[in-house]
Order: structure tokens, then C-alpha cells, then sequence
């Protein structure tokens, strides 16, 4: 059984706005990758999930429990995550993380020792009692990651969990999350827009754009098929663009990079033997694949080539037609 | 049913034993309490907010000033009759004082409105305006839980605020008198009134400015909008009367929640309404319907803006 479930799941907002348009996936547990531009429809799936937001039509089960009607079982045992600032300036990490902890049902000592435990998981320490309008960004997202730990939930949702921060702190978060989902065992889904960030945390993605299903698969599936060699020279590149095209690779110039779509590991040597040969002056050759756009870009015309083709069974669909052999009785006439 | 999170089960079953869990976070075997438990920390918490406690110094000196001056008369009533004590003449001046639990709404009203219109906006202006809410809603309660919750814990504040001084009074009525059992016996019969209406200036002052706190995340507004809805009725039902339309101008009292809560503590204590300037008369039950109606028209407000409120 799916630890998430969703069926044609439709959210309109009046009539002009559809956030979610048919949606239908399974989720399991893992860490999962929500993906989707702006207004995809992310966090209206989160909130439906978590019985905050009725959805228009559709059905949806988390823990086999419907979330019209089991909202507060299911929150019970989900961490939520909000995109936006959701704490209070004038109390510390400690007060906020522990009156949540009580709210969510802990008894007051475990409320207390919960807290400490997750404050130091997240990585606050002394600053920890200070009132969080004097934190950084940074500690902000981690006090957010911790009230959503505090219960210990089976389910953890994080919308857009490394939003407003630098690079390491990017990082200090993905790794957080990474080691909450593998070394603790709990199924996390993180929705995010950057493609780049999410797969460096994921084992399954899920792409959503426009509210309907994109893609929901493994993660390497992804990046097989949004992998992009950017081969970038000097000079030359019209030229090298058209050896590659010549040799039956799909090439887009992309100002003195040329951008090689890679499926398999011809590619490679292709380019490195291209480039040798012309003589070109190499300045590098990069994977890319961390544009969400490339992604979408991509997409369409792929699945027709490799997912459509296993489904297809040549079974022979031949029983029904060749039955006319019946026996030509002719109308004859009396003899 | 809801065992169906990590069929992976790597970390118990793989983990050779003696490995440690040395990285802070464990996992929690405990009970989990429910919505009863978090309802109950939620009222807690909004009666603590209301007081300030648990914020900083800051938050604590409007209900410090107003909650000591709401305790004023009763100190010193109790300290004048402490003195008139000594000459013997205690007992006359208890009964003749002018502090005494038939009055003493009248005389601290208009701190528990300022109180109303200087901590409501806090409980629910500050979910609000810090997205706290969302975080609520996320937990294993309901939105109207949680609206419940706040106000029933501000109303708790109220009544700690009305209370407070009237045992204050209560002891030292009993313990400055000769024969402590007798002013016992004389004092209980006005326990019931002033519970009651207590719990009516509670319900309706409280219910009436969260109802109004709970639609904006602007302080600023909430407690012009509290000041309003307590005094503006108020004006304009005097002006009415004024004018020389008595009838008119008496009923409109009822829209004003002071007036209203004058009426029932005159009700409740069989004392003379004690409007400065005009005689009232309307029906008992009329003041006693308004206040409840008032407090149950709050409280539905209040439920229906969360039920629809965005997280």
C-alpha cells in the first residue's frame, strides 16, 4: 500500500485559478522530490496532504487515511515545513519548538527533551534561548526544520526548505534533510524549484507543472534524461556543433557553448575526438542538468522513444480478426 | 494501517549491535496526548500570553499596570479598614464603604476594557501576523479547536483579573471582623452574583475583543476596533437619550457590551441600575439575553474566521 495516494486530485481557487489539474500519483516511502516551477501546484499538494485545504475533486490517502475526513489523525504523525517565515521574533527556538511539541501531543518533560534533542540535531546550540528575530536566515530554516521534527513525525513535508539561504547554507540544509531521511528512516518529500539541489537528496522525483503530472520516477531515470554535456571553446564552436550534428548527436549552440543532449555513453568520446580533431581550443566540458527547465524542455519528446516502448506487448492481436472461414453455405436454390 | 512507513526498515534491522545513536536525534516511543492535551496547552499558553509571561519584559508591562490597578480599590479598601479597625469602628465601615462586590465591576470596568483592547490583539494579532498559525493548523487539531482555546483562555484571564481583587476584599472583609465565621456566613450569599458576573464580563468582553482581534494581524486596528466596539454604542445610545427618545435610546443600550454588563450586575446583585442620568427600565431578562447572546455571537464569529482563514 502506498504511503501516498492520489487520484485525479483537482484544486481550483474560484475559477480562475487551478492550482492542481488531475492529479494522480503514488508516493513511497524514500525522500522524495517535489518538483515544479513557481505555481506549479506544490504547496497546495502539500496543504491538501495535510488536511489543510480542501481539494475540489480527487481523492487522496495518506497512511491509507483520507485527508477530507482524518486530518487530524493524519497530522498527528506528519512534520510540516512552510515555505514562509513562521516564527515569532520575540520568543526563543527553545519556547517556540517546545510549546509546538505540546501541541502536538508530547507530554511536557518530553515536549522539553524532545526539543533539545531536535534543536541539537538541526545544529542550534547556546543560541538556542535567544528570541529568533536576531537569528539568520539560516537558523530560522533549521528552528522551522526542528518544530517539524519535534514529534517525531512518520511523514515529513518541507516546502522549499532551502529558500532564502547562501550556498553552504544550501548545503548544511540538503545534508540535514538527507541524513534525517536515510540514517532516521523517515519518509521526507521536499518540494522545491531547483532541480540542481533536490536530486542531490532525492532517490524518487516527482514533476508536476501546471497542477498535472509530469513525471513520477526513480531518480536516475531523471537524470539520464536531462543530461546535457555543455562543451564550451574558444572559438569554433559553429563548426564543432556541426561535426557533432554530423554525427547524429543533438546539438543546440548555445554562445561559445555547445550544449550535447547525452542518453548513453557515445556522446563522450564523440566530443573528445571531435574537438581533438578540429583542434579546438577547449575551455571544459560540464554535465548539466540542473535547469528545471531543461527538463521540462526535454521531456515531451522523450517518453514516445524509451517509457512507451516496454508497455507496448507485441501480443498477437490476431484471434478476433481471421474468424470468417465459416463454411460459404450458397444461397442455392432448390435443385 | 498506519504502519506503512518504512517498509525499508535499514537502520533496526541492518544495525549491528553496540551501534550507538550518538547523533541527537532519536526516535520517540512515547504517548502521543492528542487533541485534548494540545487544547488544553493551547488554553495554558493563551492565558500566560495574556499576562505576558513566557515574552519578554516588554509584553508584561500593560497587564502588570492594568491588572495591579484593577487590584487598587480592593488594597485600599482593605487597608482603610485595617485602620478604622483600630478604633473599633471597623465593622460600620466595611458595610458603609464604598468598594464593596456590588460595585466593584463599575469601578474596575473600564481597565478591563483597556486590558481587552491592549491584549487581545496579542493572542491572535501575533499568530497571524508571524504565520505561527500555520504551524498550528498542522498539528493534530482542529481550526476551531484552536480558536476556542485562545479565547477561553483570554475570558480565564479575565476572570483571574475580576477575582483576584474580590477574594482580596473577601479576606480582608473576614479577617478584619470580630466574628470571622459570622462574616463568613454574611459574605457567602454574594459568591454566586459575583461569579456570575464575572463569568459574563469574562465571556462577553473577552469573546467580543478576540472576535474582533481575530480578523486583523494589525495591532494598531484590532485595538481601535476593540476601544470602538466599547465605547462608540455607548455614545451613541447617550446622545439618543439625550436627545429625548428615551425608548429608542434605552434599548440601544443594549448594543453597548458595558451597558449591558451594568444591567446584569444590577440584576445579579438586586442593586439599583446605576445609570447617572436617565431611569432604565427594561425587562430583567432583556440584559441577561444580550450578554449571552453577545458572547455566543463572538464565539461563532471567531470559529468561522479560522475555519476560512488561510495558512
Amino acid at each position: 500500500m502506498a504511503l501516498i495516494s492520489i487520484r485525479n486530485l483537482t484544486k481550483r481557487y474560484g475559477d480562475a485559478i487551478t492550482a492542481l489539474d488531475g492529479l494522480t500519483v503514488d508516493i513511497e516511502p524514500g525522500i522524495v522530490g517535489l518538483v515544479g516551477s513557481n505555481g506549479a501546484g506544490k504547496s497546495t499538494l502539500l496543504k491538501i496532504l495535510l488536511g489543510l485545504v480542501e481539494p475540489t475533486s480527487g481523492e487522496a490517502t495518506v497512511f491509507d487515511l483520507d485527508v477530507r475526513s482524518r486530518g487530524t489523525d493524519i497530522r498527528q504523525f506528519v512534520g510540516y515545513m512552510p515555505e514562509h517565515d513562521c516564527l515569532p521574533p520575540d520568543a526563543s527556538a527553545t519556547d517556540v519548538v517546545s510549546h509546538l511539541a505540546l501541541i502536538s501531543g508530547l507530554p511536557r518533560t518530553a515536549a522539553r527533551e524532545r526539543t533539545a534533542e531536535v534543536l541539537r540535531h538541526v545544529g542550534l546550540y547556546e543560541e538556542r534561548y535567544r528570541a529568533i528575530g536576531g537569528y539568520s536566515t539560516g537558523m530560522k530554516q533549521r528552528v522551522k526544520l526542528a518544530q517539524a521534527l519535534v514529534h517525531d513525525p512518520r511523514l515529513l513535508l518541507l516546502d522549499e526548505p532551502t529558500n532564502g539561504l547562501d550556498p553552504t547554507g544550501r548545503d548544511e540544509m540538503l545534508e540535514l534533510v538527507r541524513r534525517t531521511g536515510t540514517e532516521f528512516g523517515m519518509a521526507v518529500i521536499v518540494a522545491s524549484h531547483l532541480l540542481g539541489e533536490i536530486e542531490r537528496v532525492c532517490t524518487h522525483l516527482v514533476a508536476i507543472e501546471g497542477g498535472r503530472l509530469l513525471r513520477s520516477a526513480p531518480l536516475g531515470d531523471f537524470i539520464e534524461q536531462t543530461g546535457t554535456l555543455a562543451v564550451e571553446v574558444d572559438e569554433g564552436s559553429a563548426a564543432l556543433a556541426d561535426r557533432l550534428k554530423a554525427a547524429g548527436l543533438s546539438v543546440v549552440v548555445d554562445g561559445r557553448a555547445v550544449l550535447v543532449a547525452i542518453s548513453d555513453e557515445r556522446p563522450y568520446d564523440l566530443v573528445r575526438d571531435a574537438v581533438a580533431e578540429l583542434g579546438l581550443p577547449l575551455v571544459r566540458i560540464e554535465q548539466r542538468r540542473h535547469r528545471l527547465e531543461d527538463l521540462f524542455r526535454d521531456l515531451p519528446p522523450v517518453p514516445p522513444a524509451t517509457v512507451g516502448a516496454p508497455p507496448v506487448l507485441e501480443t498477437p492481436a490476431a484471434p478476433t480478426v481471421p474468424t470468417p472461414p465459416t463454411p460459404p453455405t450458397p444461397p442455392g436454390g432448390q435443385p | 494501517m498506519t504502519e506503512a512507513t518504512t517498509p525499508a526498515g535499514l537502520p533496526a534491522a541492518a544495525a549491528p549491535t553496540g551501534s550507538i545513536y550518538d547523533i541527537g536525534y532519536r526516535r520517540y516511543e512515547g504517548p502521543r496526548l492528542g487533541r485534548g492535551h494540545a487544547v488544553r496547552s493551547l488554553f495554558i499558553h493563551s492565558l500566560r500570553s495574556a499576562f505576558g509571561i513566557g515574552r519578554g519584559g516588554r509584553a508584561k508591562i500593560a497587564p502588570i499596570i492594568l491588572g495591579g490597578m484593577a487590584l487598587l480599590p480592593a488594597i485600599a479598601i482593605v487597608g482603610a479598614m485595617t485602620m478604622v479597625a483600630q478604633f473599633g469602628v471597623g465593622e460600620r465601615f466595611a458595610n458603609q464603604a464604598p468598594i464593596r462586590y456590588e460595585t466593584y465591576f463599575g469601578t474596575i470596568s473600564t481597565l478591563i476594557v483597556l486590558f481587552c483592547a491592549a491584549q487581545a490583539p496579542e493572542l491572535f494579532g501575533r499568530d497571524q501576523r508571524n504565520g505561527v498559525i500555520a504551524l498550528y493548523f498542522a498539528r493534530a487539531l482542529r481550526r476551531s479547536d484552536y480558536a476556542l482555546a485562545r479565547v477561553a483562555g483570554f475570558a480565564a484571564a479575565l476572570l483571574i483579573i475580576q477575582l483576584l481583587p474580590q477574594l482580596l476584599l473577601f479576606l480582608g472583609r473576614v479577617l478584619l471582623s470580630p466574628d470571622i465565621p459570622g462574616a463568613v456566613g454574611e459574605d457567602l450569599p454574594s459568591f454566586p452574583p459575583v461569579l456570575a458576573q464575572s463569568g459574563l464580563a469574562a465571556g462577553l468582553l473577552g469573546g467580543l475583543s478576540m472576535a474582533i482581534s481575530a480578523f486583523t494581524p494589525r495591532r494598531a486596528y484590532a485595538t481601535a476596533g476593540i476601544i470602538a466596539l466599547f465605547t462608540i454604542p455607548n455614545i451613541v445610545a447617550g446622545t439618543v437619550l439625550g436627545l429625548g427618545s428615551s425608548v429608542i435610546g434605552t434599548w440601544l443600550l443594549l448594543l453597548s457590551p458595558t451597558a449591558v454588563l451594568d444591567g446584569t450586575n444590577s440584576i445579579l446583585f438586586g442593586a439599583p441600575f446605576g445609570s447617572d442620568f436617565f431611569f432604565i427600565d427594561l425587562p430583567d431578562i432583556a440584559w441577561i439575553a444580550a450578554a449571552i447572546a453577545g458572547i455566543v455571537g463572538a464565539i461563532a464569529i471567531t470559529v468561522r474566521r479560522f475555519a476560512r482563514i488561510a495558512t
